[in-house]
């Protein structure tokens, strides 16, 4: 009896979702003329039609809206985090406490562990750039929508995926090796940072090309209606979270490693 | 001048100024609380390690001293044994003189002691003796009209048949 009830209720849920298939195909009813993949993929790279208010100051890219949005809920965590977590620190962590320590022990290591002698400011700096490029790379999940200036609904981009975003990233963290040069070697730190000229460049379109490639395969993905079922899980889900993970340890870890290299100290060996 | 890649400075800055309000209020809400914590938990179990090394080195030198004091013992105490030894035997003669002083002192006492009661009944035998004959003689004198010489004769020799 049991059991014939179970096979009843897979049957009707099969149905229903064969239904649903059949109704969502048969009501795709293109609203005008629709985009074609080019379009998408060109729109998707270089965002030029699609832009968004800013506070009504400007108009945008999307990914500067979703790089404030990020901003915002990793400043209120953070908030949230300093009032209700942190007083109630104890010497034995729990395991929030030991997440968060991790977390920070994790930068600061990797900032101590390539710049043993001067590591301060950038263990401060490859926090918080590992912060955001984690986070805001996971941000495109939430699938946050947003209406363009043309009144068109956007899902809200990684900030990243912006080449704008991407080429700030590169040339502040360029910027922060240069300073670690200059407090460490003076003018020699300088022809050190400059020798690599192509740094800024490189890393800015590494973290570019990283994001851009996994957005350009779910929006390919998802521009055909077929493949918008089981594939997105394990195209946007599993990519986003690898390309996460991979970027921020990336650029941090190629920050730490050049600004521990600049920085460094040579005394000059006197020959007797 | 129209960069191409749709690269716009303004948005740029804009990403820029977005970054370091997240790196400022990161800093200040969790890297600096967080960290601090971390050096201050590092530095009391470094304080605490620390003194435990302290205490063990301090034990180390107590337990040295220890051993080099039970090493010495032995010599310490025969040391003392002897010391102890010598010190009773001094006080053991002390002792004795004192006593041989002390039976000395009562001997010479009891012999002054002696001389002077000798002397003294001696003195009073001598005054008894002189009072009895002056007695005895104002009694022979009192009794008898007789010719006191021959009244002394018979007196003695009635006194020495009395005695016999």
């Amino acid at each position: 009896m049991k059991e014939k009830k179970q096979k009843t209720g897979i049957v009707v849920w099969i149905l229903s979702l064969i239904a649903l298939l059949v109704a969502s195909i048969a009501l795709n009813k293109p609203g005008g003329k629709p985009e074609t993949i080019q379009e998408v993929m060109k729109d998707a790279v270089l965002h030029e039609h699609n832009k968004l208010s800013l506070f009504g100051i400007i108009d945008v890219n999307p990914a500067v809206v979703s790089a404030f949005t990020v901003t915002g809920i990793l400043l209120v965590f953070a908030l949230i985090i300093r009032i209700f977590v942190i007083p109630k620190f104890k010497y034995v962590p729990g395991k929030l406490q030991l997440l968060l320590e991790s977390w920070v022990g994790l930068f600061d290591g990797l900032a101590k562990s390539n710049s043993p002698h001067r590591n301060g400011f950038l263990g401060l700096y490859v926090f918080s750039a590992g912060t955001y490029i984690f986070t805001s790379t996971l941000f495109e999940l939430l699938g946050l929508q947003a209406v363009t200036t043309g009144g068109i609904s956007i899902a809200l981009p990684a900030p990243i995926s912006d080449v704008n975003a991407a080429i700030a990233l590169g040339c502040l963290s360029y910027i922060v090796i240069l300073s670690g040069g200059i407090a460490g070697n003076g003018l020699k730190g300088v022809g050190r940072t400059l020798k690599d000229f192509s740094l800024p460049i490189s890393m800015s379109f590494r973290l570019f090309g990283a994001l851009l490639s996994g957005l350009l395969v779910t929006e390919l993905v998802y521009y055909y209606i077929a493949l918008s079922f089981v594939l997105p899980v394990v195209v946007g889900v599993l990519f986003t979270l690898l390309h996460a993970l991979i970027q921020a340890y990336v650029l941090t870890m190629l920050t730490a490693l050049f600004y521990g290299e600049v920085s460094e100290r040579h005394e000059r060996v006197a020959v007797a | 001048m129209n960069i191409p890649l749709n690269i716009d400075w303004q948005q740029i800055l804009l990403h820029l100024f977005n970054f370091g309000i997240l790196t400022g209020g990161l800093y200040l809400l969790l890297y600096k609380p967080i960290k601090a914590f971390m050096d201050k938990r590092t530095a009391y179990y470094k304080d605490m390690e620390a003194a435990a090394q302290a205490k063990l080195a301090e034990a180390e030198n107590v337990k040295e001293q220890y051993d080099e004091k039970l090493a010495g013992a032995d010599e310490e105490i025969a040391v003392k044994k002897k010391e102890t030894m010598a010190k009773a035997n001094d006080e053991a003669e002390k002792q004795l003189q004192d006593a041989k002083a002390q039976a000395e002192k009562y001997m010479q006492n009891a012999r002054e002691d002696m001389a002077r009661e000798h002397d003294r009944i001696l003195e009073e035998s001598k005054k008894e003796v002189a009072e009895l004959a002056v007695e005895a003689t104002r009694k022979l004198l009192a009794q008898t009209a007789k010719d006191p010489y021959e009244s002394f004769l018979q007196n003695v020799d009635g006194g020495a048949a009395d005695e016999h």
